[in-house]
């Protein structure tokens, strides 16, 4: 079965380019789907599970075709058709296509051509066949959350970066990163830049050891400072593309947010500065991309506003950690004394026994099996004589 | 690139009709490999493949991530035809020489007590493993729990249960009763303890090579399983408004587990009554089943 990670050469090698659409425009293809999905997925009331989900399917699937054979807009529509299956949180294929077609323009819902559903309901198959079946998908949210949970100091600049960290994970769906690396470190990259960007440097932790040098050393392996800082330049680069749309509610944040953190070294080997033809101040572009028109939640922001701002300005379930600020942050719960997860390497299989909740689980269980929503005990297995 | 257009699997025989779907010896073409290719029907509603269909496959290419050694492996979903109303599904699983139901016909001298430990461990091990992964298999017997050439159990045939629930109201398949729980018999909500049961009775039959209670209705398999164990005394029927009455069962002569199988040892009919144990609450675990007494002896040739 095909492991769903590539480097930035075969990334540079997909079906697309080798079917004559440059990287750049890939790139803004892919942008543009996965926002698609985000946008409608957020207007339908969907979670951001479902929503990352869908995107993340859509990047792989374009890493077996060519946006030339499969218009984006329909492949967006599809993907979250079936994570919303997925999910458990199903919408009607009539109902994703009413909603993406009132984001699209009538020139872009061309593509979905005399019969939208037919279309959607075909490329089903092909999406399912394309992906082989692997339609269990995990998110760096549930490990910002979880590891939010293990840092110490101030609660409310940690909420703060935990804000900032959940908005850039949202943001990161736009790039290829999914494609690229593992939940868990994205997680801890973002939570990397946020801490940056919101000045709220973890000096403490929970579960600290002599061994751990950065708080991240708890929960992932190898992850060295030009990984992660490869990981934050490829989201921040979202916020200097002129196509970016703006939030109308955007603060006046400047998009050289790189400028901000000086510790924030060039990846590439390549100084990063906005080119002059930008205007440094987001509030100063051109008029956003007229294909996807704006919602007062839009999760792309443009630039990561200011911390302060964020669970007012962004209401969809995107938009925050679920229930708003995560209620442990208001102080450590009894329950987190205990030494922190396992450690695993970033090249790595899910941790043994994850959970998965088949739909309707059975009512009840012994006593021994864990309550649903919480991951079963590891145990060791009783290896055959 | 459909499953019948890819040349990636070449059938060879039919090596199983179970009451779902059809099930293929092939060669993997690529890798030389045998595989066991099931081919399951999934009808496409209105909104295309159901989402229990979904959640139940995404579940099981979940579960093979973790290379349990007693589940059997799952290498690959492809899809056949496509037809109107109906999607054709290959599920590619790792080929196994036998199942149990052969491999107990394969020995008709008997196993010694060292290899039902061994077996019934391994079996234990494997659902529980499901179990901590929230899934109850529904229909353990000998026909869905495989064996590898060097005698090792491997869990097949589950997952699928809501699928397959779907298509049994299209197709008039017989079940077979034999290793059933009372509760799922008398139309009980049941979970993860109906598999122990069916482990119950699997056990006794590696000791005495045929099955424990060979029911033909709902109610004859209850009679036969009180036949055994005995009836339970009122107070334990279920409580739930429930058609089959306590006092609809005669039982007069009571044939014991040790009249059937006089090769078992003590901690073997000890783990086996309470894996047979009527009331659902109180049957063992498998985990618990796991540290029975009968799993810490030394290995003694009984
Ligand atoms: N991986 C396999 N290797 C070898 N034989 C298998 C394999 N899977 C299934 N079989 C055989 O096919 C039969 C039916 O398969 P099963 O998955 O139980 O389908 P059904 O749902 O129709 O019962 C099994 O009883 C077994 O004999
Ligand atoms: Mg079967």
């Amino acid at each position: 079965m095909p492991g769903w990670y590539y480097d930035k050469k075969e990334l540079r090698h997909s079906p697309s380019a080798q079917d004559g659409i440059d990287y750049k425009t890939e790139m803004r293809y892919r942008k543009e789907g996965a926002r698609l999905i985000i946008n409608t997925g957020s207007k339908m009331d969907l979670g951001y599970n479902t929503m990352a989900t869908g995107v993340v399917y859509y990047h792989r699937f374009y890493m077996f075709h060519s946006f030339k054979q499969f218009p984006r807009y329909v492949t967006a529509c599809c993907c979250l058709f079936l994570a919303g299956k997925v999910e458990e949180t199903p919408k009607k294929c009539k109902d994703i296509i009413k909603t993406a077609k009132s984001l699209l323009t009538d020139q872009k819902f061309t593509t979905f051509g005399e019969d939208p559903k037919e279309e959607v309901m075909t490329l089903e198959r092909i999406l399912l066949q394309t992906i082989k079946f692997d339609l269990q998908v995990e998110h760096p949210y549930q490990y910002l959350l979880k590891y939010a949970k293990c840092l110490k100091g101030d609660k409310q600049k940690l909420q703060k970066m935990v804000q900032m960290a959940w908005t850039f994970v949202n943001d990161s769906l736009c790039t290829t990163l999914a494609l690229q690396w593992e939940p868990e470190i994205i997680a801890v990259a973002l939570m990397y830049l946020a801490g940056k960007l919101s000045k709220f440097e973890v000096v403490d932790w929970m579960g600290r050891n002599t061994k751990h040098c950065r708080w991240w050393d708890m929960f992932v392996e190898d992850v060295t400072m030009d990984l992660l800082e490869d990981i934050c330049h490829q989201v921040l680069d979202l916020y200097s593309q002129s196509d970016a749309p703006i939030h109308p509610d955007s603060p006046p944040l400047h998009s050289n947010a790189k400028q901000q953190m000086p510790s924030l070294r060039p990846s590439n080997g390549q100084e990063k500065t906005l080119s002059p033809d930008r205007p440094p101040s987001v509030n100063a572009k051109g008029p956003p991309l007229s294909d996807v028109p704006q919602f007062p939640y839009q999760t792309f922001t443009g630039a990561p506003p200011p911390a302060a701002a964020y669970a007012s300005v962004f209401p969809s379930s995107m938009a925050g950690p679920p229930g708003g600020p995560p209620p442990h942050l208001s102080g450590p719960p009894p329950h987190i004394a205990a030494p922190p997860p396992a450690v695993f390497s970033y090249v790595n299989h899910p941790p043994p026994f994850s959970t998965v909740v088949p739909p309707g689980a059975p009512p009840y269980f012994p006593a021994n099996a864990p309550p649903p929503g919480q991951p079963p005990q590891h145990r060791p297995y009783y290896p055959p004589q | 690139m459909s499953f019948e257009k890819s040349h990636t699997y070449e059938a060879l025989n039919r090596i199983g009709r179970g009451a779902y779907g059809t099930v293929y010896k092939a060669k993997d073409k690529k890798t030389g490999n045998d595989v066991a290719l099931k081919r399951v029907c999934v009808p496409l509603s209105e909104d295309g493949i159901p989402m229990n269909t979904l959640r139940e496959i995404s579940l099981l290419r979940q579960l093979n991530t973790h290379d349990h050694p007693n589940i059997v492996r799952l290498l690959d979903v492809c899809h056949g035809q496509q037809m109107e109303r109906e999607l054709i599904m290959y599920l590619v699983f790792e080929h196994v020489e036998q199942d149990l139901s052969t491999y107990i016909e394969r020995h008709s001298k008997g196993f010694s007590g060292v290899q039902i430990r061994s077996l019934s461990r391994e079996i234990l091990n494997g659902v529980d493993f499901l179990h901590s992964n929230r899934i109850v298999h529904r229909d353990l017997k000998p026909q869905n729990l495989l064996v590898t050439h060097d005698g090792h159990i491997k869990l097949a045939d589950f997952g699928l249960a809501k699928t397959y629930d779907f298509e049994m109201k299209l197709t008039s398949v017989v079940v077979t009763l034999w290793y059933r729980a009372p509760e799922v018999l008398l139309g009980l909500t049941y979970a993860t303890p109906v598999d122990i049961w069916s482990i119950g009775c699997i056990i006794v039959e590696l000791y005495s090579l045929k099955p424990l209670f060979c029911g033909e209705s709902d109610g004859d398999q209850l009679s036969k399983i009180f036949r055994v164990l005995g009836k339970p005394p009122e107070s334990e029927w279920p409580e739930e408004n429930i058609s089959i009455k306590w006092n609809s069962f005669n039982v007069n002569s009571q044939i014991s587990i040790d009249r059937i199988c006089p090769n078992i040892c003590e901690t073997a009919y000890d783990l086996i009554m309470s894996m047979l144990t009527f009331n659902p609450k109180r049957r063992i675990t498998a985990l618990e089943a796991l540290n029975h007494r009968f799993f810490l002896e030394e290995p003694i040739n009984t």
